[in-house]
């Protein structure tokens, strides 16, 4: 054990050249598909929060229903849809990143809607009575509304952001795992690991807690000091 | 400027049932009554900020509607910020700042204001924009006596300066007594008064009126 540690270190210091393929996969797949969930989730969550329409409440149900999605439900439901059989089998992305990215965005999205919108539930309204009673017209009520969430924003990403580099259900399914080109750190270290070669997965299973541990400090100073 | 008819319902529980009044252009009416009485859901009402049962306008569309809600939103940003984000201009609101003891705190952020500062920056920043009926509710509620008195002139001052017609909601009795022109006394959801301040708030019809005048005056 204490010898592994001793070489993940080595192998982490050392710049191994597949340990750097394995990070920028990791970080390409992780930015695309916690920005793309950002980029949707936001408007949506805002939408959720901040509207009242007949059908609201059954989308929050279905948002929270999506939120437990289990990933390997979405691994499966991607490789249907990208495999041999499956409607998009022409556009031959199955086992690339552009595909683990897609079925990432379907897992975090949800996540990113559900955070938001219970915030915006609690802020529209006051924000709403006292902008309009200003005489504001409706473009500038949404923008005060998108500052008054501009923090909850930042940290909800970065919990996207977390969910992405640790997930590993829908990843290893749609992607596969292949080295150089679709391994990311968590299907990895599962390769590692059933072939024995620990400091390997230690190592990675070391820079995957601390990127999450500098995200939650992120997060708890985020909240912490809340600079309204 | 005259206003229809109109109830307000939450759930089967009617809490304000107005019958039609007008409101006096360029004067100040205050609506007095105690906890509960309507004068919240009166204000809103005529802001239009919740619709009346049967969701018909109570104010006509062409008359511009300024409206202080009774708990006021500080945005995410400073005090002067709060003020220019209306679209009102800088000059109007330095004038603003100064003329409520602001511009000490004018680059504060908003939400670090005590409850009376944050009253006056609301103040501040309903006064902003001009329009032709401005409903301030409880304006001063949070404010200390000195403060209370620099507000109440200035409202004075730009009802009589702008030509607005100010509807100002107040638990207080001396305060209408100080500003009013004229008053509308609501008990329970029902309008028991309304008339000249000096008639209303000195010498009412209604034995309600008359008993909330004995608690409140002595
Ligand atoms: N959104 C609401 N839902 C249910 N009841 C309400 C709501 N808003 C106000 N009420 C009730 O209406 C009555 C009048 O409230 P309000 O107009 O705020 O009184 P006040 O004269 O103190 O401003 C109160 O009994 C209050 O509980
Ligand atoms: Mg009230």
């Amino acid at each position: 054990m204490g010898k592994a540690f001793e070489q993940a270190a080595a192998l982490i210091l050392s710049g191994d050249r597949e340990l750097w393929s394995i990070l920028a996969v990791t970080a390409r797949m992780s930015l695309c598909s916690s920005l793309a969930a950002l980029a949707l989730g936001v408007p949506l969550g805002i939408w959720l929060g901040a509207c009242s329409f007949p059908g609201r409440r059954a989308l929050l149900v279905v948002n929270r229903t999506l939120m437990g999605t289990p990933p390997v439900v979405c691994g499966l439901l991607f490789y249907l849809l990208f495999s041999g059989v499956g409607p998009f089998r022409r556009l031959r992305l199955l086992f690339t990143v552009p595909v683990m990215i897609l079925a990432q965005v379907t897992l975090i999205t949800p996540l990113v809607v559900g955070n938001l919108e219970s915030y915006v539930t609690a802020v529209a309204p006051p924000v709403r009575e006292t902008a309009r009673g200003l005489g504001l017209p409706p473009w500038k009520v949404f923008l005060l509304l998108v500052n008054e969430c501009l923090y909850p924003i930042f940290s909800v990403y970065l919990l996207a952001f977390a969910r992405a580099i640790a997930e590993v259900g829908a990843v290893s399914m749609v992607g596969g795992g292949i080295a150089w080109k679709t391994n990311v750190m968590t299907t990895a270290i599962m390769q590692y690991t059933n072939r024995g070669d620990f400091s390997k997965a230690i190592a990675l299973g070391i820079i995957l807690m601390a990127l999450s541990l500098g995200v939650n400090l992120l997060v708890s100073l985020l909240q912490g000091g809340v600079r309204r | 400027m005259n206003f229809p008819a109109f109830q307000k319902s939450y759930g089967r529980r009617t809490v304000l049932a107005m019958p039609d009044f007008a409101l006096e252009p360029g004067r100040v009416c205050a609506v007095l009554g105690a906890n509960g009485a309507g004068k919240s859901t009166l204000a809103k009402v005529l802001a239009g900020a919740v619709p009346a049962d049967g969701g018909q306008r109570v104010v006509p569309a062409r008359v511009t509607v300024g409206y202080l809600p009774q708990r006021s939103f500080p945005f995410r940003m400073t005090v002067r910020q709060n003020l220019l984000v209306t679209g009102g201009g800088r000059q109007r609101a330095e004038e603003l700042l100064s003329a409520l003891g602001l511009s000490p705190l004018a680059d504060r952020r908003a939400a670090l204001l005590s409850g009376g500062e944050l009253a006056r920056m609301s103040l501040a920043r309903a006064l902003m924009r001009p329009c032709r009926l401005l409903i301030l509710d409880e304006p001063t509620a949070a404010m200390d006596m000195e403060s209370t008195v620099l507000a109440e002139g200035l409202l004075q001052r730009t009802c009589r300066e702008t030509g607005r017609t100010l509807l100002l909601v107040t638990h207080s009795l001396q305060q209408a007594r100080r500003t009013a022109d004229d008053a509308l006394f609501l008990h329970r959801g029902r309008l028991l008064e309304q008339g000249p301040a000096g008639r209303v708030l000195y010498q009412p019809d209604r034995p309600e009126t008359k008993e909330f005048l004995d608690f409140y005056g002595s």
